[in-house]
């Protein structure tokens, strides 16, 4: 026989779509939900996470900062420059104590200043001003802005002069808001902000002068609206630690931890949340296409009984399921579209969330190829099937039960489908690339892509097993049980019915909603520690040991103040040794040299609130032993590990102190600036100054500072409750987004495991119509297909829950978030599939119910 | 009610179907009456409606028009669920295709009418009935065997036997022999009119094959949607083909 031309092909196909349009939509209507649920999750998260990722930047003013003591060497210069070729943007900023003093007042009051170059800095977020305007418009060669508390303490205003070093300065205005303050120094006095030229023409950068230098760095955005990648953070924070080795290289990421862990944790959520569409809308397409295929088992016997070879059925039906599954991928990708485009407007609406939305062509891509592959991957063997099957053998619907035992049967089987299992290897090899192109959380990706496997496999497994055993049961108890409970359990075994591929189907959908759901909450608990809203956000320097009772009754006294002050003593030292090593030769790792000779001691019974052990444990309360517990962070770049020896000079006494734990901070606490602990009796003796830090309504931090004024004229306040507000607002941001997008999941893959119910419905017709002209009522039959799909629902529930909560504590696990096993959720979550899937089996068999049986007779 | 009473009364029945824009009248008025006992066959070519008039007369679907009465109850009407309990108690009913529940055994299709009607709680007397008729069909070593394991010929002498197991006062046989080959075919009717007999069933049985017609006491030949002859006959004597 001539093959059939791909041209005919292609026309029976399209004339079969559009002869049973109605089954065909609801095959194209659940591959668009599962493209859809992909598209619209997928690129969504992305632009949030963009924008979040802005946001977090802002709290550095940059991507990157180098702090250095020292002007770059020519050597390092030429390598700043070659990376400003690259069109990174880099601006320095000087920040240095210095005096400043007015007309008005005799006394000159030490201000810390802060050198800019305004037309560059800050690269993310706003200098706040009052009055309102621009830095690069206010901040000239000879002008100043300042800080609130200069103006109270000099008695000046706004328009006043004020002269640093040998120039005199206008003020032009005072300023609200620094979006870097969290990451520059904690230094006495108020703030100064001077431009770069007022600072040179002021004379106080004289050689020697005692100015910190960073250099901020800014990555170029790609030109294809894609968000900075991290990978482009990361390269040049490295080749910036290897040009300037004696600087402090750090990113973003790391002036906050909260914030970090918080974008982190988000992101794994999402990168979960877009799998989990991914392979419920797998799920959904299989389904879809299973029960589509069924459906054209008769025509398929027919052509190959008219002479049709198997080849040309395969193509006729390949064609037609790529058409399918373009047309729903298609559809999914519009659907997708519009849901990224709603997600934005109802966030923006309701919580004020800031997304920026453009559509990106790789989210569209992916999705459509998600669609048609696994289009492909749950169509293709089934045709391939369709090679060995004779026409009559599809005609009376009968399976050839095997007689072979088990494992025998098994080999048969894969040796007989070698094509089969090669063109599923291959797909999945797709979607597995699909999938890790999904997942900016490696650990996500991997423990998804090794688990889904797996989880598969094993819960193809189960549900056989769980179905054999209630075979079992069922054989035993037969003719004892009540009729509707038989014939019900004995539905689930319906000859060619795929009750373990949909028990699987329905079990990993399951599996999927509940460990979105599970992670989700427990991320959400944890998001809610972090931005409490009674950390503290005004920060005291240069606390006497005289003052610090009389501080901390008028901070108690404030009723601006709504937690516990929280106050830390604080040595200052130098370090002269590192494991007997003289410092000046220490090797030290992107550690300023200068920093070891202004190094904070700190005492504490145990880890203060906020700050982790991560290695070794904290000394008993009763040492008196130099012992030290020093932040990880500040140990790597030192060299020193749990057991190491440094030694300390304070005034003109020695402390070797063994390193006994090396700790953690969230970044949100007073303590956690601190990072050289001792215990108490070490530190007795020795000059303390003390550090103090309160939560005070952002609004009315001003009254604070003009109380504390007056009875402590000395003590200089940092107000970084604008900052950390940025911080509290991006993170119960997140957690508002990624609620909203588990419970879309949740919602798109309960929708998904109906149809998937649903699209079984085709094929109980035949079988209401029988047993209703055996006289049974709708209620017996609804009686019999409730205990089918509540078994069903259980059986699914149960092995989806089990893995659910298996996965969850592995992904938190490596989040490092406890978990709890919700016995509640889980017992709830196991009902509701129950109820669901009767629910949706009700739902799907109701206009089957009331048909009249020979209008499905006729149709034979 | 005494011999020879009605069992089946069609007055006027008419069926049309929509077909798009068109109407199809299937059905066109047909009167007739079935008294007790009486082996009727339909004969006509197909498209002349005789299938759908089986259907009206088991209650499958609403007529358009006219009445039937089962046994005295007019059922044209009845909603579904009242309508299944009248088929349950008054109609045995056998496909061309058999129509067994795939999922369920030989013996539990048998069953099935049984529990399905009954308040019978163990079906202690509806187990003794189902073997019986499956002995009686010849398949008393198949009881346990699903549909897929019969064959053709079997499965219909088990759809027989579970038209006839609620001992029904009508049997209604569509075709019931149209998917077999002949010697299964002749077992089938064979069974078919014993069962008849035994049980005194009134039988309804639609044919387009003049030989299986030759058997009953009465022929009636539909064409076009309406009765075109109407006549009692001698039935045939029946002989087994070998």
């Amino acid at each position: 026989m001539a093959g059939l031309s791909y041209r005919s092909a292609l026309r029976i196909a399209g004339r079969e779509l559009r002869f049973s349009r109605g089954k065909f939509f609801f095959v194209i209507l659940s591959v668009a939900i599962g493209v859809a649920a992909l598209t619209g999750v997928r690129g969504f998260s992305t632009s949030f996470r963009a924008a979040l990722l802005d946001r977090a930047r802002s709290i550095m003013a940059a991507d990157l900062s180098a702090r250095m003591f020292q002007q770059p060497t020519p050597e390092e210069q030429k390598g700043l420059d070659a990376i400003a070729a690259e069109s990174v943007q880099i601006t320095p900023v000087t920040e240095m104590l210095s005096m400043a003093s007015s007309a008005k007042t005799l006394d000159p009051l030490l201000v810390s200043l802060k050198a800019v170059d305004p037309s560059l800095y800050p690269f993310y977020g706003e200098v706040e001003l009052q009055p309102a305007g621009s830095l690069r418009q206010v901040l000239k060669n000879d002008t100043v802005v300042v800080a609130d508390d200069l103006l109270v303490r000099l008695r000046l205003n706004v328009g006043d002069s004020l002269k640093i070093g040998n120039r005199i300065f206008r003020i032009a205005a005072v300023v609200v808001n620094e979006p870097d303050r969290l990451s520059g120094n904690f230094a006495a006095g108020p703030r100064v902000f001077i431009s770069r030229e007022g600072l040179d023409a002021s004379g106080l950068l004289a050689p020697g002068s005692h100015a910190g230098q960073r250099y901020l760095f800014k990555v170029p955005k790609p030109k294809d609206g894609t968000p900075i990648s991290e990978k482009a953070v990361e390269s040049l924070k490295d080749r910036l630690e290897k040009l300037l080795p004696e600087s402090q290289v750090i990113d973003y990421r790391e002036t906050n931890p909260a914030l970090t862990q918080g974008l982190d944790r988000a992101t794994s959520l999402l990168s979960l949340m877009s799998l989990v569409a991914l392979v419920l809308g797998a799920v959904g397409v299989a389904m879809a296409m299973r029960a589509h295929l069924e459906q054209r088992l008769d025509s398929i016997a027919i052509m190959k009984s008219l002479g049709a070879g198997s080849a040309e059925i395969i193509r006729i039906y390949l064609l037609q399921t790529l058409l399918l599954g373009l047309l729903g991928g298609l559809l999914g990708v519009g659907f997708g579209a519009l849901v990224q485009m709603a997600f934005p407007y109802f966030l923006g609406k309701l919580f004020g969330v800031p997304t920026a939305v453009h559509l990106q062509w790789r989210t569209v891509m992916t999705g459509l190829g998600a669609g048609i592959l696994t289009t492909l991957l749950f169509t293709l063997p089934p045709l391939l099937d369709i090679r060995s099957v004779r026409p009559i053998l599809i005609l009376r619907r009968a399976v050839e039960e095997s007689a072979d035992p088990f494992l025998a049967g098994l080999r048969k089987k894969l040796t007989n489908n070698l094509s089969q299992i090669a063109a599923v290897v291959l797909i999945l090899t797709g979607l597995a690339v699909i999938a890790t192109t999904l997942s900016d959380s490696a650990t996500v990706g991997r423990v998804f892509s090794f688990g889904l496997v797996t989880v598969l496999a094993v819960l193809l497994a189960a549900c056989a097993l769980l179905l054999a055993a209630l075979r079992q049961f069922l054989a035993k108890t037969r003719l004892r049980l009540p009729s509707a409970m038989r014939h019900g359990l004995a539905n689930l075994y319906r000859p060619g019915n795929p009750s373990a591929a949909l028990l699987a189907a329905v079990g990993l959908g399951v599996m999927q909603i509940m460990s979105v759901f599970l992670v989700q909450q427990s991320v959400v608990r944890e998001l809610h520690l972090s931005s409490a809203p009674n950390l503290p956000n005004v920060f005291l320097v240069d606390i006497t040991t005289k003052e610090v009772a009389g501080v901390e009754k008028l901070l108690k006294a404030q009723p601006s103040v709504t937690a516990e002050p929280e106050l830390l003593p604080v040595v200052s030292s130098r370090i002269v040794a590192i494991d007997g090593v003289p410092a000046t030769r220490a090797s030290l790792k992107n550690f300023p040299r200068r920093m070891l000779r202004s190094i904070s001691l700190t005492s504490f019974p145990q880890a203060p609130a906020g700050t982790t052990v991560v290695e070794g444990a904290w000394w008993n309360a009763q040492e008196q032993k130099p012992v030290v517990a020093i932040a990880q962070r500040v140990a790597e770049r030192l060299g020193v590990h749990v057991g190491s020896k440094v030694t300390f000079a304070a005034q003109d006494t020695e402390i070797v102190a063994t390193v006994v734990a090396l700790t953690k901070a969230d970044g949100q606490h007073t303590f956690s600036r601190a990072e050289f602990f001792l215990p108490r009796p070490v530190l007795n003796g020795l000059p303390v100054v003390w550090y103090g830090g309160v939560h005070s309504d952002p609004k009315r931090v001003g009254e604070l500072q003009r109380a504390l004024y007056q009875s402590f004229p000395t003590v200089t306040v940092i107000n970084v409750a604008q900052a950390l507000e940025t911080v509290r607002s991006v993170v119960i941001q997140i957690t508002y987004v990624i609620q909203f997008l588990a419970a879309f999941s949740v919602f798109a893959g309960v929708v998904i495991l109906a149809s998937a119910v649903a699209g079984t419905r085709y094929r109980r017709i035949r079988e209401v119509v029988v047993l209703k002209t055996l006289g049974a009522t709708r209620a017996r039959i609804a009686a019999v297909f409730s205990i089918e799909f509540a078994v069903l629902g259980l059986v699914a529930g149960l092995v989806g829950v089990i893995f659910a909560n298996i996965v969850a504590r592995v992904l938190l696990g490596r989040m490092s978030i406890a978990f709890h096993f919700p016995w509640a959720w889980n017992g709830l979550a196991l009902l509701a599939t129950a109820a669901a899937t009767v629910a949706t089996g009700w739902a799907a068999s109701f206009r089957v119910l009331g048909q009249k049986p020979l209008e499905v007779l006729r149709e034979e | 009610m005494t011999e020879g009473s009605t069992m089946i009364e069609v007055e006027g029945l008419s069926k049309s179907i929509r077909n798009g824009a068109r109407t199809v009248d299937i059905l066109k008025g047909i009167s007739f009456a079935v008294p007790r006992g009486q082996f009727v066959a339909i004969m006509g070519s197909s498209g002349s409606g005789k299938s759908t008039l089986l259907g009206l007369l088991a209650g499958l679907d609403s007529p358009s028009a006219g009445e039937v009465r089962l046994n005295g109850t007019a059922i044209s009407y009845l909603p579904e669920d009242q309508l299944a309990k009248v088929r349950g108690k008054t109609v045995g009913f056998v496909f061309q295709s058999y129509q067994l529940v795939p999922t369920l055994t030989a013996l539990e299709n048998v069953l099935l009418p049984y529990e399905l009607n009954t308040e019978d709680a163990n079906n202690q007397e509806g187990q003794k009935r189902a073997r019986e008729l499956l002995n009686s069909v010849g398949l008393s070593d198949r009881l346990d065997h699903y549909p897929v394991q019969l064959s053709g010929g079997e499965q219909q002498r088990v759809a027989l036997a579970r038209a006839f197991i609620l001992r029904p006062p009508i049997v209604l046989a569509d075709e019931p022999t149209g998917n077999l080959d002949t010697t299964n075919g002749s077992h089938v009717l064979e069974l078919l009119l014993h069962l008849n007999r035994s049980l005194g069933t009134t039988l309804v049985l639609v044919t387009h094959d003049p030989v299986l017609a030759g058997y009953a006491d009465r022929r009636i030949v539909l064409r076009d949607g309406a009765v075109i002859s109407d006549e009692i006959q001698q039935p045939a004597s029946f002989m087994v083909a070998t």
